[in-house]
């Protein structure tokens, strides 16, 4: 909730209008200046020696290395102090930006515009400087200038590109040779505040985590350049030190947990105005839990001390050590700024309320205890010197009322819109049961309803759009004119295609379950919705993938057993031995989020607190281009299918694209190690070459040839043979006696024509992950084809099971885990948008995310097709002479394809259902934004990516390899 | 060349064991009853140990239950002896009368007289046949309880170990906890099971296949393997409870599927069918063949 309302200078807070200006404004200034410098991600423990609790050896790189904020504080208390300085989540840089300049508590929803944001409307401190006639610079991370824009002086600003984490010094650099300038005594009247924005130590951590020499020399640059600023700075001038958020153990932040949200804050004036309020008190804390202020608490400070107006949206409280004075004992001044805070904070409360209307009672508490202050204020005895007795009750009770109201802020803010949340949980439902009837309960082909389908659902959505837009317009319901529009577009599609299926009850059957392998996909999809319930079972969402996808190898196995045919028997069980011993083996890539402590260790990056790869992981990539393209050609010998385009793309392109991504893992390792004797521009400008030629074999000359390839198979004619030849085993069939043709890869040409796609696919996605990622994307290669097999020798292919397509998504959520990530947004790996890139551009930027993010689903839903195609036997047009359209096997393909695809979407559809149950459902719980709530964000992003990628890329591409396919077999 | 088995016509006739009936003796009756009652008896009583210290409780409990399920065994199950004798001459021709008869495919092999006739009423007649062989076939029963000793030691412990590894029991710690759970898993699903069916490799294959006509000794394996991954469940809620320590649940899972398996394995429902996997008429009756 915004309100546009302003502070101003001549409009003090208070309700009585009989008190007195002082100074012009609302409290006496204490400085003209300020430098307030941002080290992004300065967690609190970066800065106190204090030795962490937990014994790991040897000291953390971090440690210690930026004493410069402790030294002061402790050696002259009266000219710094040192606080732990706790964020509101989200804890990326845009919110926390808008937190330090309003005051207010962010709304979590804001985390997806951090990559565009817009300029702030509500009441800040920068706007208040500019209205007091201060000229501002800012230097630094560019995000100030979209939040602020036109509020800076342009000829001294200097802002800088923000979303290159790789690199370290451009940013903080600049800043230095800027600001350094600016504190000449020469230049001191052309400036009133600057902003310096510092990015190094959070793309250090992003880039290598806090526990590495990066860390620990970038720390020591901003201790250097703390003491240089000190060393320029005048007495007028007021320099504060601050993180905006911390970092979690390998250096990445977004959520919620204590080390992302323990930021630091070091203020420090060569006037000797600071103090503290007892001996206790002297020393920064030693740890983030005690003595913390939140950070809201900078805006009324700095205001107050700058002696401008505390913003109109302010929540925050002034930070004692501020204002108590260098004897500690000024009780009278901390009275007087903690009610100008409070009244504040009550005339934003009381406007809220206006806007709002009265529905909340909890408001009313804390008026009480402001009324309660109110009334020890009016009764202190004005005379004397200040008296601590007297004073110190009325600061805490204007505190408490501060603190209480901040309390309620938060659990009001969280406000939530059921009505919303059960209209988009009636339709996700309504679309479910809709998706089980197409995908499981059709006695037809899905492609008869595809006309009837789209006829009714354009109409039905178009109509209901419109609806939705009359009504708005009108005003008949309350909402927004999209929300209605889009509610009632989706509820008119839902409802026409239902009545398109439903209304000839005999092509519908009840979509039931008769197979083990059946109720095995239920089990797997409806067991894992339910367990979402469960923060544990969110939390061990990869362990229970595991367990599920060994089962159902061992049950592979078990089946295999039972088959009728040796070659079955045995190809079936080891192929299910395999494709379990994959799985386990994949599991031991692993990276632990917090909350899997100490349970879990992991072992994606080098080491626990780090982000970087281990040397020895860089041998992964070249394993992989050794290995990978062997197991692939492995598989299509197995059918005789190693030919055609198949040796050139698998054997050479496929490789060489593989041994590509390993010499740019081991550029971007002795760009990290400093191997090489090149300089670091050399290897940059090489890797991003290296990894666009990768991208463009992948995709552009892939997808391509992928088009216009033949089917992988080898057909040869020859002349004077009776007898069928013996060695062309998979199928050989001589026609007008004397000529025979031999047609090897004739059992899976469907399969191996269309797997090229996802070998492509897999090019693609391997070159985004980090080394480990890299292996564990190899290793799902070979399990899909493994797991193909065992739907082939379970006779799983032909049927249509839906295990097939449940069992890519239990994969493909499995490897999510395995390539380095988790149901956290801090586990989002922002850094492989600079993989083929050296700076941010759209759409490219975001989309090369979603390939290193949901890689393993993409490429899983790349392979769905291939759970109706592989070996699936091929039919030829003499064979389907009959009239029936059905009967044309290209049409029967693409809808056993549609069929496969649907089944694939239902499994994270019902997870996003799930997922969006509960987190409504458990909207009150305590870790709804640290559990719940990322899960349920990623599995709607999960759905989406996977809608996408299936309907242009799965139907697609079975398109293109039925077309090559029926080329050759003409029909 | 492999998936066009899914319209050949006449299920196959697998050379199958029947389901193992209890001996028809009272004491076997009564024993075959009182033992997973036991089994789970002793290992309630037991369960503070095991929460307290997992290594030492599983290990030393191990000589306790091998010697109570060899006891089960002999006291209750025909020995593998037997049907090795008789599987030659039998098996060829009975079986497939056997699976002609129909869905109460609860027949008995020929070649057995005293086992028929035990399933036949069990009047006194037979209770003298089997008395009379009593002694003589202690030593027949021996030498299968030293066999299926031995090979759940040697084989089917590792086996388990490395099924529990599989499913994502910890690689690289807990091994002493992981071997132990096996051997316990080990004992109650292959003694009998060797015990009763030596190594009879059609008998196996079945076992793998998980195609066994369900008795107590088959109801007993597969509801150890059940239950035990049931006991998985609990592990990675965050109740902090000390039993939720690596592989307590999954043991005790293992134990009541055990004990569950036992009885309805032999019940009147479920004895001498088999589990199925796919619905053989439903292959054929998909919506392609419309």
């Amino acid at each position: 909730m915004v309100l546009e309302n302003k502070s101003t200078c001549d409009v003090l807070p208070f309700s009585d209008t009989g008190a007195k200006k002082v100074d012009g404004c609302w409290h006496k200034k204490s400085f003209d200046k300020a430098v307030v410098l941002i080290i992004d991600a300065l967690r609190y423990d970066f800065t106190v020696p204090v030795k962490p609790t937990v014994d790991v050896g040897s000291d953390p790189l971090f440690y210690n290395n930026i004493p410069v904020l402790y030294e002061t504080a402790v050696n002259t208390p009266e000219n710094a102090f040192l606080l732990p300085f706790i964020a509101d989540p989200p804890t990326t840089t845009l919110q926390r930006l808008k937190g330090l300049t309003t005051g207010t508590l962010p709304t979590f929803v804001d985390a997806g515009s951090n990559f565009a944001g817009t300029a702030i409307d509500e009441d800040n401190i920068v706007a208040q400087l500019r209205a007091a006639g201060k000229t501002l610079v800012q230097l630094g991370d560019n995000t100030w200038q979209s939040l602020f824009p036109d509020y800076f002086d342009a000829n001294l600003t200097r802002p800088y590109d923000s979303f290159n984490v790789w690199d370290l010094h451009t940013v903080d650099n600049g800043v230095t040779e800027h600001l350094l300038p600016l504190l000449h005594p020469a230049n001191s009247t052309k400036w009133d505040v600057v902003f310096g924005h510092y990015l190094g130590v959070d793309h250090a951590g992003h880039r290598y985590g806090p526990n590495h020499p990066a860390m620990a020399a970038k720390l020591q640059q901003m201790d250097r350049l703390i003491r240089d600023v000190i060393a320029k700075l005048d007495d007028k001038t007021l320099l504060v030190v601050m993180g905006d958020h911390g970092m979690d153990a390998k250096g990445d932040h977004g959520g919620e947990s204590d080390d992302e949200v323990n930021a630091a804050l070091w203020m420090y004036s060569k006037k000797g105005v600071f103090g503290r309020t007892s001996a206790d008190t002297v020393k920064p804390p030693a740890q983030a839990s005690d003595r913390f202020v939140p950070q809201v608490d900078l805006v009324p400070t700095l205001s107050l001390l700058l002696g401008i107006p505390i913003p109109f949206n302010n929540l925050g409280s002034p930070i004692e050590e501020a204002f108590v004075g260098p004897n500690g004992n000024n009780w009278k001044n901390l009275v007087t700024v903690n009610r100008l805070a409070s009244a504040q904070i009550k005339r934003y409360q009381e406007e809220y309320a206006k806007v709002r209307g009265a529905e909340d009672g909890n408001s009313l508490q804390s008026i009480e205890l402001w009324d309660a202050a109110e009334n020890d204020w009016q009764n202190i005895p004005w005379v004397g010197k200040s008296n601590p007795s007297t004073l110190r009750p009325v600061y805490d009770a204007y505190k408490q009322y501060q603190r209480k109201t901040l309390q309620v802020c938060r659990g009001l803010w969280a406000n939530f819109d059921g009505w919303s949340m059960a209209q988009g949980i009636a339709v996700l439902f309504a679309a479910i049961v809709l998706l089980v009837f197409y995908a499981r309960g059709l006695r037809t082909e899905q492609t008869e309803l595809t006309n009837a389908l789209l006829a009714a659902v354009g109409p039905g959505a178009g109509l209901g759009a419109t609806a939705g837009a009359l009504a708005g317009l009108l005003g008949v319901v309350a909402g927004s004119l999209v929300e209605v529009s889009v509610l009632l577009a989706a509820t008119g599609s839902i409802l026409s295609a239902s009545w398109t299926m439903f209304s000839v009850p005999k092509q519908i059957k009840l979509p039931l379950p008769k197979t083990l392998w059946g109720w095995l996909a239920v089990i797997f999809t409806v067991a894992q919705s339910v367990g979402f319930a469960s923060n544990s079972y969110t939390i061990w969402e990869d362990e229970i993938l595991l367990f599920f996808l060994s089962t159902f190898g061992v049950l592979a196995g078990v089946s295999s057993m039972r088959q009728k045919l040796t070659a079955d028997r045995v190809l079936g069980v080891y192929h299910s031995v395999l494709f379990v011993i994959l799985g386990r083996v994949a599991a031991m890539s692993r990276l632990c989020r917090e909350e899997q402590m100490p349970f879990c260790r992991s072992t994606y990056y080098s080491s626990a607190t780090s982000s970087t790869s281990a040397p020895w992981q860089l041998v992964i990539p070249l394993i992989l281009a050794l290995v990978l393209p062997t197991v692939v050609k492995s598989f299509y010998a197995g059918s005789k299918s190693y030919e055609g385009a198949a040796p050139l793309w698998i054997g050479s392109a496929f490789r060489l694209g593989l041994f590509l991504v390993a010499v740019f893992w081991i550029l971007e390792g002795a760009d990290d190690g400093e191997w090489l004797p090149l300089s670091k521009e050399t290897l940059k400008s090489s890797r991003v070459f290296l990894a666009q030629v990768v991208l463009a074999l992948a995709f552009a000359a892939g997808t391509t040839a992928f088009i216009y390839s033949k089917p992988c198979i080898n057909i040869s004619v020859s002349q004077g043979n009776n007898e069928p030849e013996t060695k062309a085993k998979p199928s050989s069939f001589s026609s007008m006696g004397r000529t025979t043709v031999t047609i090897l890869g004739f059992g899976n040409v469907y399969g191996t024509r269309y797997f090229l796609l996802v070998v492509n696919f897999c090019l693609g996605i391997i070159l985004m992950q980090k080394p480990m990622g890299q292996g564990a994307m190899g290793l799902l290669l070979w399990q899909i084809l493994s797991l193909l097999e065992i739907l082939d020798t379970n006779a799983l292919v032909t049927s249509n099971s839906a295990i097939g397509p449940i069992v890519l998504g239990v994969l493909g959520s499995f490897y999510y885990f395995k390539t380095g990530h988790q149901a956290t947004l801090s586990s989002i790996q922002w850094e492989s948008a600079f993989i083929p890139l050296s700076s941010v551009q759209y759409p490219w930027s975001p989309i090369l995310v979603i390939l290193n993010t949901f890689g393993p689903q993409i490429l899983t839903a790349i392979a769905v097709p291939l759970t109706v195609l592989w070996k699936r036997p091929l039919q030829l047009s003499d064979e389907a002479t009959s009239t029936s359209k059905a009967n044309n096997p290209a049409i029967r393909i693409l809808s056993d394809t549609i069929q496969a695809a649907s089944t694939y979407i239902l499994y994270f559809a019902t997870i996003n259902l799930a997922t969006t149950m509960w987190a409504g459902h458990l909207r009150r719980h305590l870790m709804l934004y640290r559990i719940f709530n990322p899960r349920f964000m990623m599995g709607a992003a999960v759905l989406a990516v996977v809608d996408i990628v299936l309907i242009l890329f799965s139907v697609a591409g079975v398109r293109w390899s039925i077309v090559s396919v029926g080329d050759i077999f003409g029909w | 060349m492999s998936n066009n088995n899914g319209n050949s016509g006449p299920p196959p006739a697998p050379k199958s064991q029947p389901p193992v009936r209890i001996l028809p003796t009272k004491v076997a009756r009564i024993y075959s009853l009182a033992h997973p009652a036991a089994v789970l008896l002793g290992f309630a009583v037991r369960f503070p140990n095991l929460v307290h210290d997992p290594i030492s409780e599983m290990l030393n409990a191990i000589p306790f239950l091998a010697a109570s399920q060899v006891v089960f065994t002999i006291i209750c199950l025909p020995p593998a002896g037997g049907s090795l004798e008789a599987a030659g001459s039998g098996s060829s021709s009975s079986t497939s009368s056997g699976f002609s008869s129909g869905s109460s495919n609860i027949i008995l092999r020929p070649g057995r007289p005293a086992r028929r006739k035990g399933g036949s009423g069990g009047s006194g007649a037979a209770g003298a046949g089997v008395g009379g062989g009593f002694m003589g076939g202690l030593g027949g029963k021996v030498i299968p309880s030293i066999l299926s000793l031995i090979l759940t030691a040697l084989l089917a412990t590792p086996v388990f170990a490395i099924l529990l590894v599989l499913f994502g029991a910890p690689f690289t710690t807990h091994h002493a906890q992981t071997a132990l759970c096996a051997a316990h898993m080990a004992l109650l699903t292959a003694v009998p099971l060797v015990y009763v069916h030596g190594v009879d490799g059609t008998v196996w294959k079945e076992v793998w296949g998980a195609s066994r006509p369900a008795d107590a000794v088959w109801g007993a394996a597969l509801g150890t393997c059940v239950g035990a991954w049931l006991g998985a469940v609990p592990i990675p809620l965050d109740w902090d409870r000390p039993w939720q320590a690596w592989p307590i649940t999954i043991l005790t899972g293992a134990y009541l599927g055990f004990a569950t398996g036992t009885l309805l394995g032999r019940s009147r429902w479920l004895f001498g069918k088999r589990l199925r996997f796919t619905d053989e008429a439903d292959t054929v009756e998909n919506k392609k063949t419309e």
